[in-house]
């Protein structure tokens, strides 16, 4: 007798085994969906549609839903708990890329795109109808290159002593295996994939096109070769046909690359009337400020802490991981992902469980533990000195980032319009904590979890898709790259940041 | 002394004001200058560092503590200046050529100061012919770098080979530190000592140099 469940997801006609109770939202979370709320209910970016199979209606689901799209058979994936066979579509990789609140306008054309988000540690693409702006296929891995560093600067450093082209082989197999993949699956004729765009940091950018990094490894830290990349299929070694074209995207000054260019277009902060400010809460920490008059940009080194990485007990948000930590009457409530008993915590855990640290008056507003040498959360899974300084580090990078710049753009924190929050790690935080630990001194109303904007700005580019358009020259002359530490309060303004005394 | 243990107290927990004042006080009362720098503040900024090393003081701690150091020494040097004490030696302290990374840099300049010697910041990014152009023209008898990229710590090594053939290389004595570096590192490129915390660079400046 088994207990576990079949579920067939569309449009990508993949199927999935899973046990029976599983969270629907936390399956679907690894295979490459967003939840802009962080899967509390609140929006409706989660949507599926049950096709087979049942679904009973959550208390959300009756909240945000009318009654006939109940009856349709719509449910947010996140409140979602598998109970029976079932086959869902899910709305987000049908809705078209007009959906987004940018005023973006397409010419439909025929064939196909893939747009592919060459991340540091992970790697996404998609494949696009450019017809309609559907999505038909999605993959997701991680960066093959991890093997040789976990972040750019040892990457780098391994490119500097003759690794470069295993570096670059690494990452275009990595790509090409994604886009095989989907290929293969939805069958399509080879010529009719027209376009293939991709998007990554400037140390992505030069490793997968095969450009020098050493002057990335040095002051200034800036390249000369930041610009629009074209590629041939042939020469990558991919089988396709010889009328599609590859590009990847251009970058905007120092480690800051085509990820944020995408995010930049994917948010419209280039056309806002008043600035604003899109914050990428990753490893290198991108930050860009502006409107339609003129941006700055920055990258901030803030380290892994809010990936899990270098906390003793931390790990990706991925199952057994506490995601969410309250503190009631005293004592601290968990949420663990895929209800699993806990084994680690996720960054969005860790924010959480400081806040709640920070409140009770078990750390003190310097960082440092009040009593003992650890704090435990819930068995096995505690908190150590260490870890909060981490967080201290990768805090202080992001909040000091934040604060020169505004203050380098002649504004103040209030005057910001909106708050536009990069990431995966961007969809689950919790803002209140995170404004508790002085991470984002922003009102909650002021933010928008933006999800994978690096990836939905590479779409967006599949409609742009000549090499003139794809130089982006109206949005680069726009922005200017900054280097923190050039700012003379630098040292002052980071050191400041790492306290949690601002709140 | 109750008011030199506050000094102590001051230094300790990174106020300025503190240190200041008290020092104005201890100097205007005769006070000997080197027993507040040897009995009070150096012992305060070892707690300082050792606090560091626990985890219970951080990075600002590390800032404040040393800014309060300097309130109280910018009064004393003068003193021991126009009396002709001699600084233990003077260091020319920069980090290196392609790196701009200070802050642990500042410390150790910090604590040197405090340690006794007399201390030629160059600052960030500093090329070889910098660090030459102080042992030469200043007379620096040591040399330390600080570096904090695994991709500019070889620039100590050509900062090294640049010493030797600019024929000053017996002149000095050479120093490391930063994340990356290690006692291995510094004896492989042939420095002459190596810390990795900022306290300990002031023992370590002081062996180099025999005293």
């Amino acid at each position: 007798m088994s207990d576990h469940i079949r579920i067939k997801l569309h449009p990508l006609g993949k199927t999935l085994e899973l046990p029976k109770g599983t969270l629907l939202g936390d399956i679907l979370f690894e295979q490459g969906v967003e939840f802009p709320c962080g899967g509390k209910g609140q929006c409706r970016g989660c949507k599926i549609k049950v096709l087979e199979g049942t679904i009973p209606p959550s208390a959300e689901d009756q909240l945000r839903f009318s009654h006939s799209e109940l009856l349709a058979g719509w449910r947010l994936a996140c409140r979602a708990k598998v109970e029976t066979d079932l086959t869902i579509e899910l709305a987000q990789w049908k809705a078209s890329i007009l959906s987004d609140n940018s005023d973006f306008s397409f010419v439909p054309k025929d064939g196909f795109g893939i747009a592919v988000d060459v991340g540091t540690t992970t790697l996404v693409a998609q494949l696009v109808d450019l017809h309609s702006g559907q999505i038909w296929a999605v993959r997701t891995d991680l960066n093959p290159q991890a093997r040789y560093g976990a972040d750019i600067m040892s990457r780098i450093e391994y490119s500097l002593n003759g690794g470069g082209a295993s570096l670059t082989k690494a990452v275009q197999s990595g790509v090409a295996a994604l886009i095989d993949s989907m290929l293969k699956e939805v069958n399509l004729p080879k010529i009719s994939l027209r376009h293939i765009c991709l998007s990554g940091n400037t140390v992505m950018h030069h490793l997968f096109c095969g450009l020098d990094v050493e002057p990335l490894s040095h002051v200034p830290f800036e390249s000369s070769r930041t610009g629009l990349q074209i590629l041939d299929g042939t020469n990558l070694g991919w089988d396709l046909s010889n009328t599609t074209e590859i590009y990847f995207l251009p970058c905007l000054g120092g480690f800051v690359g085509s990820d944020i260019l995408a995010g930049i277009m994917a948010t419209g902060l280039h056309k806002g009337k008043r600035p604003s400010i899109l914050i990428d809460l990753g490893t290198n920490g991108e930050i860009a400020i502006g409107c339609q008059e003129r941006i700055l940009c920055t990258s901030t080194a803030a380290g892994p802490a809010f990936e899990g990485a270098r906390i003793h007990m931390g790990m990706r948000a991925i199952t057994g991981a506490i995601s969410e930590v309250n503190a009631v009457n005293g004592h601290l409530h968990c949420r663990v992902l895929g209800n699993a008993k806990p084994v680690g915590i996720c960054g969005s855990g860790l924010v959480d469980a400081v806040a709640c640290f920070l409140d009770m008056g078990a750390i003190t507003p310097t960082g440092r533990i009040s009593q003992g040498n650890s704090l435990p959360i819930v068995p096995p899974v505690s908190l150590t000195q260490r870890d909060i300084r981490e967080l201290q580090y990768g805090k202080g990078a992001i909040a000091a980032g934040i604060r020169i710049l505004t203050k380098q753009y002649g504004i103040s924190l209030g005057d910001l319009e909106n708050v536009y929050l990069a990431g995966a790690f961007g969809n689950y935080i919790n803002h209140a904590s995170a404004r508790r630990i002085g991470l984002l001194p922003f009102p909650s109303e002021k933010i928008h979890a933006s999800g994978n904007t690096s990836l939905r700005g590479t779409k967006q580019a599949l409609f742009n898709a000549t090499a003139m358009e794809l130089q982006y020259l109206d949005i680069c002359s726009l922005v200017k790259h900054v280097s923190l530490n050039e700012d003379m309060e630098f040292q002052n303004i980071y050191a400041d940041e790492m306290s949690f005394n601002n709140q | 002394m109750e008011d030199l243990k506050q000094l102590y107290e001051a230094v300790l927990n990174g106020d300025a004001k503190a240190s200041r004042s008290i020092t104005e006080t201890a100097l205007k009362n005769g006070v000997d200058p080197l027993k507040l720098v040897n009995d009070y503040m150096v012992p305060a900024m070892s707690e300082v560092g050792r606090r560091f090393e626990t985890n219970e003081f951080f990075v600002p701690e590390l800032l404040i503590a040393a800014r309060a150091m300097k309130a109280a020494l910018d009064q004393i040097r003068p003193l021991l200046t126009a009396r002709g004490d001699k600084p233990a030696g003077l260091v020319a302290i920069g980090t290196v050529k392609g790196d701009l990374h200070d802050i642990g840099k500042n410390l150790v300049a910090a604590m040197l100061e405090g340690g006794g010697f007399e201390v030629i910041d160059l600052g960030v990014n500093v090329s070889p012919e910098q660090f030459i152009k102080a042992v030469k023209e200043r007379g620096a008898n040591i040399v330390a770098m600080s570096a904090l990229l695994t991709t500019t710590m070889p620039s100590m090594k050509t900062t090294i080979e640049a010493i030797k053939t600019a024929g000053v290389r017996d002149k000095v004595r050479i120093l490391i530190g930063g994340a990356p570096v290690t006692q291995k590192y510094a004896e492989e490129i042939g420095a002459d000592g190596f810390s990795d915390n900022a306290v300990g660079a002031v023992t370590v400046a002081k062996k180099a140099l025999g005293i």
